[in-house]
């Protein structure tokens, strides 16, 4: 187990800066998820952490030692691919045995060590076969095994489930977890998928454009995030988004499209007249009859046990429905919505940043 | 065209556009290879085929005819079989030489070295030159007045008459070979090495491996049918030498540095008689020799499509 701290991390190619000063604190055994779109830095992030990539400015520290000049390899970290990276020459058990000949281990002890961890991961009876004989979810439990069988202080697993099918996906996912209640090692894991971050993570830090957004365990994200971009981001399907202005007397909101809402009275800050955005998810928003905004439909999915409603206000704002149950409804009905005040998220929309402020 | 397709059907109309190919390509590689084993079966110095009589394998039996393969000196031919030995002892030296030099500047090569770009052209232009123009270079530097005498000389070293002395004439028609096509193989290696992913090398990185067991557990297995292709490529072009070393010694001094298509060309061309059955035969010989190093490759060519 080890606790990995950045310190104000940065990473500049030529004169582009793609880190822009990232501090980060991941404790002792802690599941991190990073999270971001494409092109926010969280592989070049992990990468620097891992010492593949050389840091351009701060600090990297484990166990309150900096790494910066330590190389890759004496950093007593593992790292799982997203291609897996296995040796394709190799055997199952070369690819695992390999780091462990690096070292000097024992025969023995390397022959006990592949034991166990093929059988914990199920792979066992994979050994003397080649990474080209295997399915993309044995290869991924191989990848998974060559980092396990090294016993390092962090493991370091870049978007390791993006080349598996949905389905797959969900099991892996499920069997990482446990790995880490079994195990208890720190754990960065980087992806691009929010659920995978919501359903995996003890701590999500949510990266944007080489910036952390925000950092915290995942529903404090999801209840309370720090500006639109968490909110939009974290929650599947995302926010919906309405601008508008806060009335006089700030006891309601007058949206854009000219209709208006309750405001809450007690949580955020804000002033009469201010442009603020308001945030509200899919599963707050129900169907009322003569309720305070009306919505074209525009598509309708229904699951089964839950049905989606898209619509669009007058102004042509997009906004999403989500009702459990069977809910049909015509494509061009206006159909009238109530938000749940108490669910609401407000926005500054200027800075981005949430009013919320206890 | 398609009024043409129908009147002639799919299959005639594809053989009407192969025809024009075939017609060259059968009138200059499989009529010779047809004629070369009529004339391997005949013998006389006369070119036409009606004049010449039948003398069944003799021409081959001559060729082949030794008391002791390892002594040239007890062979019929003895000719033929110091032009055998001088390329077996050639393309081992130049082919080991090539195939080692080609994969340590590619390994250079592909690190990432300042001024990589011009190093690359650098050892790829030798590769551009005409083989006459290769032999011409290295005869300037190397004959008794030559570059590289003048440079000894001055040194005080004093000079070596490099073309005369048969081991030296032999090891510069090795080095000369080996530099005018090393950078071909280079290059080819140099793909190899690219397609090598570079997590894997990460990966090695991860786990700790030294420079030298990634380079010996991870580069060289996954360079190994790159390797071969290469090794084989490199073996074919060395049994087929002749250009750049019969314009750069001659074939000697005496016959130090006479080459197995040399020895063909000179009783099938140059020499008089024209022996053009025992060249024919010869031919033959180092043919079926191409044949199974091209069946090797293609082989293992396939070997690595599959896997």
């Amino acid at each position: 187990m080890a606790r990995v701290e950045l310190k104000q991390v940065k990473k500049s190619y030529g004169s582009v800066e793609v880190i822009k000063g990232i501090d980060l604190d991941i404790q002792h055994g802690e599941f991190c998820v990073f999270v971001g779109p494409s092109g926010c830095g969280k592989s070049t992030l992990l990468r620097m952490i891992s010492g593949l990539e050389p840091i351009s400015d701060g600090d990297v520290a484990i166990d309150n030692e900096v790494v910066n000049d330590i190389a890759a390899a004496d950093r007593g970290l593992a790292m799982v691919f997203q291609s897996y990276a296995l040796y394709p020459h190799m055997s199952v058990r070369q690819n695992l045995s390999f780091g462990l000949e690096n070292i000097g281990t024992s025969k023995a002890e390397i022959a006990e060590k592949i034991g166990q961890v093929s059988k914990m991961l199920q792979i066992d009876m994979l050994l003397d076969r080649k990474p080209k004989d295997l399915s993309g979810g044995q290869r991924q439990r191989v990848a998974i095994g060559r980092a396990v069988v090294r016993e390092p202080r962090v493991f370091l697993f870049d978007e390791p489930l993006s080349n598996l099918d949905a389905e797959l996906r969900v099991d892996m996912r499920g069997e990482i977890t446990a790995l880490h209640r079994r195990l208890g090692n720190t754990m960065i894991y980087v992806t691009h998928d929010q659920v995978e971050a919501m359903t995996m993570a003890d701590k999500i830090a949510v990266l944007r454009l080489g910036e952390l957004e925000q950092f915290g365990r995942p529903l404090d994200l999801y209840n309370r995030p720090r500006n639109i971009f968490v909110a939009g981001f974290i929650g599947s399907p995302k926010m919906n988004f309405i601008k508008g202005t806060v009335a006089e007397g700030g006891a309601s909101i007058t949206f854009d499209t000219g209709e208006t809402m309750a405001l809450p009275q007690s949580g955020f800050d804000y002033q009469p007249g201010q442009k603020v955005t308001l945030g509200i998810r899919p599963n707050h928003v129900s169907l009322v009859e003569g309720g305070s905004v009306s919505m074209s439909v525009k598509s309708v999915e229904q699951l089964g046990g839950e049905s989606y409603i898209y619509g669009a206000l007058k102004d042509g704002t997009l906004l999403t429905v989500h009702l459990s149950g069977q809910i049909s409804a015509e494509i061009g009905e206006v159909l009238t919505i109530e938000g749940d005040a108490d669910e609401v998220h407000l926005f500054d929309t200027e800075s981005g940043l949430s009013l919320r402020h206890d | 065209m398609l009024a043409l397709q129908r009147k002639l059907g799919v299959n005639r109309l594809a053989w009407a556009f192969l025809l024009p190919n075939l017609i060259l390509f059968g009138l200059f590689a499989f009529l010779p290879v047809i004629l070369n084993v009529f004339y391997a079966m005949t013998g006389g110095d006369n070119v036409l085929l009606a004049d010449r009589p039948d003398v069944g394998a003799r021409n081959f039996v001559t060729l082949l005819d030794c008391e002791n393969y390892l002594d040239v000196n007890s062979c019929r031919e003895d000719k033929f079989w110091r032009a055998v030995w001088n390329t077996v002892r050639f393309v081992i030296l130049q082919v080991g030489f090539m195939v080692g030099f080609a994969l340590l500047t590619a390994i250079i090569l592909n690190r990432d070295i300042r001024a990589r770009g011009f190093f690359r052209s650098v050892f790829f232009f030798p590769v551009l030159l005409s083989p006459v123009v290769v032999a011409l270079i290295w005869k300037w530097i190397l004959q008794r007045e030559g570059v590289l005498n003048a440079f000894l000389d001055w040194t005080g070293a004093g000079g070596i008459n490099w073309l005369v002395d048969a081991q030296w004439a032999f090891g510069w028609s090795v080095f000369i070979s080996v530099w005018a096509h090393m950078g071909f193989y280079t290059l080819i290696l140099l793909a190899g090495l690219q397609a090598i992913p570079r997590d894997v090398y990460e990966a090695a990185l991860m786990d700790r491996a030294n420079a030298w067991r990634t380079f010996r557990r991870i580069t060289l297995p996954l360079l190994a049918p790159t390797m071969l292709v290469v090794l084989i490529l490199a073996l074919i072009k060395g049994v087929q030498t002749f250009d750049e070393v019969y314009a750069f010694t001659g074939g000697g001094p005496g016959t130090a540095t006479t080459f197995i298509i040399q020895y063909i060309y000179e009783e099938g061309f140059a020499g008089a008689p024209r022996l053009f059955g025992l060249a024919a035969a010869a031919s033959l010989l180092v043919a079926g020799v191409l044949v199974v190093l091209t069946l090797i490759q293609l082989r293992i060519s396939r070997n690595n499509v599959d896997g």
